[in-house]
């Protein structure tokens, strides 16, 4: 008899189990995986080659303006929780809440952009370039790249913001939204290695 | 308007994480180096980032087995950052 119950029991905590596939475009997730592991190599090389020359990168670094790194963090986290929000409110059918949220997800996004180029306007008007250094040269390169995916990541969000207002997307369908959301998500966690990384650690 | 539970759960974990960017940037700006330093910085860096993947990007209702790929990378990628900045120390 308790054997019997406890059988059902399993059963019945097994049958909760259910597991939902990747959210958005599987195609996306296999572009996510490769840019993390492209940017998971800089960020080694980035170690190994400060490991070399430990003085200069620490010299280097407090060259930075690491209040614009922490406001940028803060910046990318506020709009990937936008986002988080925008894609809840599809799922709930609110489109034009989805479109308000995402908006406020592409605005952070400019801000981001905005304070980075100010920061590298300071660095070139100071006569720093690629070719000044082994720090400069990882700083640039990788903060470079990963603008280049802030600002791909802003015209996919305009895209799904555009959709959305038109109603391609419902609670029913809102695979676009999430393959939008994760691309950005991923942008905001590989900052949030790159931040401590170049700006702080030493 | 009344917040729904997975929503007040995601701004939980939003200010935990501008928390943890505000623990990141005062470290910082303390000058605070070394072993240790290093060792919270990466750990708090490697959090943060499993945070957003697991919640942010709901990989917490998907299989296991995507959840272990991307601990993996963290482990793989914050564990070898560890090593070349113990070579740097020593």
């Amino acid at each position: 008899m308790q054997t019997t119950n406890m059988i059902s029991v399993k059963e019945s905590s097994l049958e909760k189990i259910e597991y939902q596939n990747l959210p958005g475009d599987f195609a996306l997730w296999i572009f996510i995986f490769a840019e993390m592991l492209v940017f998971g190599v800089l960020f080694i090389a980035y170690a190994f080659s400060r490991a070399q020359n430990v003085a200069l990168f620490n010299d280097s670094q407090l060259t930075l303006n690491r209040g614009f790194g922490a406001i940028n963090t803060v910046i990318l986290i506020t709009s990937s929780y936008f986002v988080v929000r925008g894609v809840a409110a599809i799922k709930k059918d609110l489109k034009h809440q989805c479109a308000y949220w995402l908006s406020g997800a592409l605005v952070l996004g400019s801000v981001f952009v905005g304070i980075k180029m100010v920061e590298f306007y300071e660095k070139f008007n100071a006569g720093i370039s690629m070719s000044t250094n082994n720090f400069y040269m990882f700083y640039l390169s990788l903060t470079f790249f990963h603008l280049m995916h802030v600002l791909m990541g802003m015209v996919i969000l305009a895209t799904i913001i555009a959709r959305t207002r038109r109603g391609a997307y419902s609670a029913k369908q809102h695979t676009g939204v999430e393959t939008g959301a994760s691309f950005w998500h991923m942008v905001d966690f590989l900052w949030i290695i790159l931040f401590p990384l170049v700006y702080v650690i030493r | 308007m009344q917040m729904s539970q997975s929503t007040l759960f995601s701004t939980c974990i939003f200010v935990l994480l501008v928390a943890l960017t505000f623990a990141t940037f005062s470290i910082g700006e303390a000058g605070m180096a070394g072993k240790s330093t290093m060792l919270i910085l990466l750990a708090i860096a490697m959090i943060k980032s499993q945070m957003v993947a697991h919640y942010f990007m709901s990989l917490h209702q998907t299989r296991p087995l995507w959840r272990l790929i991307m601990l993996i990378y963290f482990v793989i990628v914050g564990g070898l950052i560890a090593v070349a900045y113990l070579i740097g120390l020593a």
